[in-house]
């Protein structure tokens, strides 16, 4: 175990803890406010190890998560944020689209 | 891993030039361009609002959101110019009332939703039970011939099919909600709603245009290699389907349904793939067990098949898709202002890796509908410009024909002239 319960095999990933985001809002202002070039490096960071991260947060339940597996968890969820702005725009937000910031998600 | 294999029949076939003629099967809609009128008329919309809106049943969400007595849901109905409070009484039954104390006319409520035991105007104290009766006002001797039993919350009726709950403003409607539904339900019985609705995302954004512009927006594939270029073009067409063509459609009097075609050779970016591992996505997942959905869904029962839609008039629909399903409301406030609010609902997620395949699946989504939502506001932009009359619409867009219709049978607006 590395500091703060981070598993060590993850220890790469501890430079991203600014995408640990809880909610879909701050996920996508993160997204939005991002230069292109650090949502790539935190991209290939994640995917690199996304089955492993999956499957060591699966042991955990999820609406008990210790701090640093929830941390995890919410980089996972911010991969998915990001993923079309890398796989499919290769920009923050596609020209031409709505505004994202006025489709205001109800949840978190 | 999912086993990806085609598992129905008709795969890779070449779509059927003759059934997807869709105005050769309902030649009563005619071929003529539509007009714009509707639109951008302030005349029309407020009679849209007296002919339609008051006088049908409308979805105003699922009943999950209201399991126990007190829980309540606030629904801004500005076309009609009221806001009603749908809440489960204490006796496990709905009830629905305009939010509007018989007092002075403040609103009761004031959030969204909530849960209480009673609802207590926050402007003079008066206060009303679970099922609308006036239970107590303050300083009450001060009035003169307080009839309390007639001053309470005015009713809506309310009721529930398949966990959707809607209301009509007339208390008393002459329609039932089953009699209203009957001719599109049976394509939707049996569809897992309870078990699918777990997990609930919702969106909501104001849009300065006419409700239908929007909702016309998502009644075709035609636009959809080229609006969807970047993000969901390769799923939903092909070589053999190039335009989105429906694999099946059908036209009722008031509602509609259509299936889409999915390409079975589309494949995943990598996020994608990994989060299709865990759990389906609106982005058409292969893995389809089509025994288990309903004979109403995808009811050609072929296997490049991707979502399909159900149109309950006037303003709601139902994309049932195979593990995740999705709605859209477009709730008039003028005659070019609308609120659009899609939910998308998913299964309880077990675990992390379903949680992030269900976080993945609304954000692909959501980036999806982002690509339709500019459109809307140029075409209202323009569409009172008086340039153009008219819009031609083609076999593919005759949902939007038959929408234009329905409405028209309901307003008859052009009846006579």
């Amino acid at each position: 175990m590395a500091e703060g319960g981070w598993p060590a095999t993850f220890s790469t990933l501890q430079p991203f803890l600014d995408w640990a985001l809880a909610t879909e809002a701050e996920r996508t202002q993160k997204r939005q406010t991002s230069e292109m070039a650090d949502i790539q490096a935190f991209y290939t960071a994640m995917l690199s190890h996304l089955e492993d991260i999956l499957v060591y947060l699966n042991q955990f339940p999820l609406e008990r998560m210790p701090p640093h597996a929830q941390q995890l968890m919410d980089m996972t969820l911010s991969l998915a944020e990001i993923a079309p702005a890398v796989e499919l725009f290769g920009q923050p937000r596609e020209d031409d689209t709505f505004d994202p910031f006025r489709f205001v998600p109800q949840h978190q | 891993m999912k086993d990806r294999q085609p598992t129905g029949t008709g795969e890779h076939a070449a779509p059927d030039r003759s059934a997807d003629r869709w105005n050769d099967k309902y030649p009563h809609l005619g071929t003529d361009p539509i007009p714009i009128e509707p639109y951008i008329s302030r005349e029309y919309f407020a009679l849209e609002r007296e002919r339609i809106f008051r006088k049908v049943w409308l979805n105003v969400g699922r009943i999950e959101r209201i399991p126990n007595p007190g829980d309540y849901i606030v629904v801004a109905l500005s076309v009609c110019r009221t806001s009603v409070v749908v809440v489960r009484g204490k006796d496990g039954q709905l009830h629905a009332f305009h939010n509007m104390c018989s007092h002075r006319g403040n609103k009761i409520v004031w959030d969204q939703s909530g849960s209480c035991q009673n609802f207590t105007c926050k402007f003079h104290g008066w206060s009303y039970g679970l099922n609308g009766d006036l239970r107590f006002v303050p300083d009450e001797a001060r009035f003169c011939d307080l009839k309390k039993d007639k001053l309470g919350l005015t009713p809506v009726a309310v009721d529930t099919w398949a966990g959707f709950i809607f209301i009509h403003l007339d208390p008393h409607p002459t329609e039932t909600l089953r009699a209203y539904l009957a001719e599109v339900v049976p394509g939707l019985e049996g569809y897992p709603f309870p078990e699918l609705s777990a997990t609930r995302f919702c969106w909501r954004t104001e849009i300065k245009a006419n409700w239908k512009i929007a909702q016309d927006a998502f009644q075709e594939g035609y636009h959809l290699p080229v609006r969807h270029k970047a993000s969901a073009a390769d799923a939903f067409t092909s070589g053999t389907n190039p335009h989105c063509h429906f694999l099946s459609l059908d036209l009722y009097e008031r509602h509609r349904r259509t299936s889409s075609y999915g390409n079975l050779s589309y494949q995943p970016t990598l996020v994608a793939g990994k989060a299709y591992q865990f759990g389906s996505s609106v982005v058409v997942d292969h893995d389809i067990a089509l025994d288990n959905l309903p004979a109403g869904v995808n009811p050609t029962r072929r296997s490049d098949w991707s979502i399909d839609t159900f149109w309950l008039f006037p303003n709601f629909s139902i994309f049932p898709s195979n593990g995740t399903y999705l709605t859209h409301h477009f709730w008039p406030i003028t005659e070019d202002r609308t609120i659009w609010e899609t939910h998308t609902y998913f299964p309880k997620a077990a675990d992390a890796g379903q949680k992030f395949s269900q976080e993945y699946s609304k954000v692909l989504l959501r980036d999806i509908l982002m690509e339709d939502g500019t459109t809307l506001e140029h075409i209202q932009d323009v569409l009172a410009s008086g340039a153009k009359t008219h819009m031609p619409l083609q076999h593919q867009e005759i949902c939007v024909r038959h929408a234009y219709r329905v409405v028209e049978d309901y307003v008859g607006f052009y009846a006579g002239r």
